[in-house]
């Protein structure tokens, strides 16, 4: 099968973060999640962004993703045609799930970030065997 | 007295917002339609043409520079799920890809070089000797 052309979608703008300090202009990251019967997965696009520059926050069931980019990453460059804007990314999910915190695990590469979210015990789906009689 | 915070970024950013709107009016940058979308810069020495591609494997990409023109060309494919899973959110897509980008300006082709870190695709090429801006010094009595 012959791969499809991908299709070129406008970056969206973070028009308000909560309780942000840091200025600058943030983006939406698009992102694939996806359940399996242990944990939830969230897959992030955030170019530009290293290990050091993100956080991940779990509060509540709440989860926000924070990356930043390198502003030297840009020192003494001036620009001559522009197609798209360039910022952090910053996203928040409401999770359905109860997550086991102590297992989250994460990690940037190539600038995708990584989401592991185990599901605590009580959360994780139980397979029931139907005995027929 | 109150010392203002300026993030040498933000200033960038809004000089792009504004080459942004001015280009494509406030929807951005949709109205170009190709995949990825691309920022050239210029340091006066050299071009520098930046596109986000997270996620890609850069020994999958191809860089050319010929002339007065920077293309470069690869696939954006992930690993599916080796499990059962339901999809939530779907919105990262995988697929080809190909640009081609016209410079205003003469490039030294045989020095460009081209980076792939973070997610972001770098290429610098420089431009040719004569296109250059040069120093003229100011001969005196």
């Amino acid at each position: 099968m012959c791969p499809s052309d991908i299709e070129a979608r406008p970056k969206q703008k973070v028009e308000r973060r909560e309780e942000s300090t840091r200025p600058g202009a943030y983006f939406h990251p698009a992102v694939d999640i996806f359940e399996a019967a242990d944990e939830l997965v969230l897959l992030a696009d955030m170019p530009g962004v290293s290990p050091d520059s993100i956080d991940v926050n779990l509060e509540g069931d709440q989860v926000t993703i924070e990356g930043r980019v390198k502003p030297e990453d840009y020192e003494g460059l001036k620009p001559l045609h522009v197609e798209y804007g360039v910022g952090g990314f910053w996203r928040r999910f409401t999770l359905g799930e109860a997550i086991d915190r102590e297992g989250i695990k994460a990690q940037i590469k190539g600038g995708v970030l990584a989401l592991h979210l185990p599901k605590a015990e009580r959360a994780r789906a139980r397979r029931i065997t139907v005995q027929a009689s | 007295m109150a010392i203002t915070y300026r993030d040498p970024l933000e200033q960038l950013q809004r000089e792009l917002d504004r080459m942004l709107e001015s280009a494509f009016g406030s929807a951005g940058a949709s109205a170009a339609g190709v995949y990825p979308p691309v920022n050239v810069f210029d340091t006066g020495e050299e071009y520098v043409i930046k596109a986000e591609l997270p996620g890609v494997d850069p020994g999958k990409v191809e860089v050319n520079v010929e002339n007065e023109t920077v293309s470069f060309r690869g696939e954006r494919t992930f690993d599916e799920p080796n499990r059962d899973v339901a999809y939530h959110r779907r919105e990262r897509e995988q697929g080809q890809f190909r640009r081609v980008v016209r410079i205003p300006g003469r490039l030294a082709s045989e020095t460009a070089r081209a980076e792939y870190r973070d997610g972001v695709l770098t290429i610098r090429v420089p431009k040719a000797k004569e296109t250059r801006p040069r120093r003229v010094e100011i001969q005196a009595d």
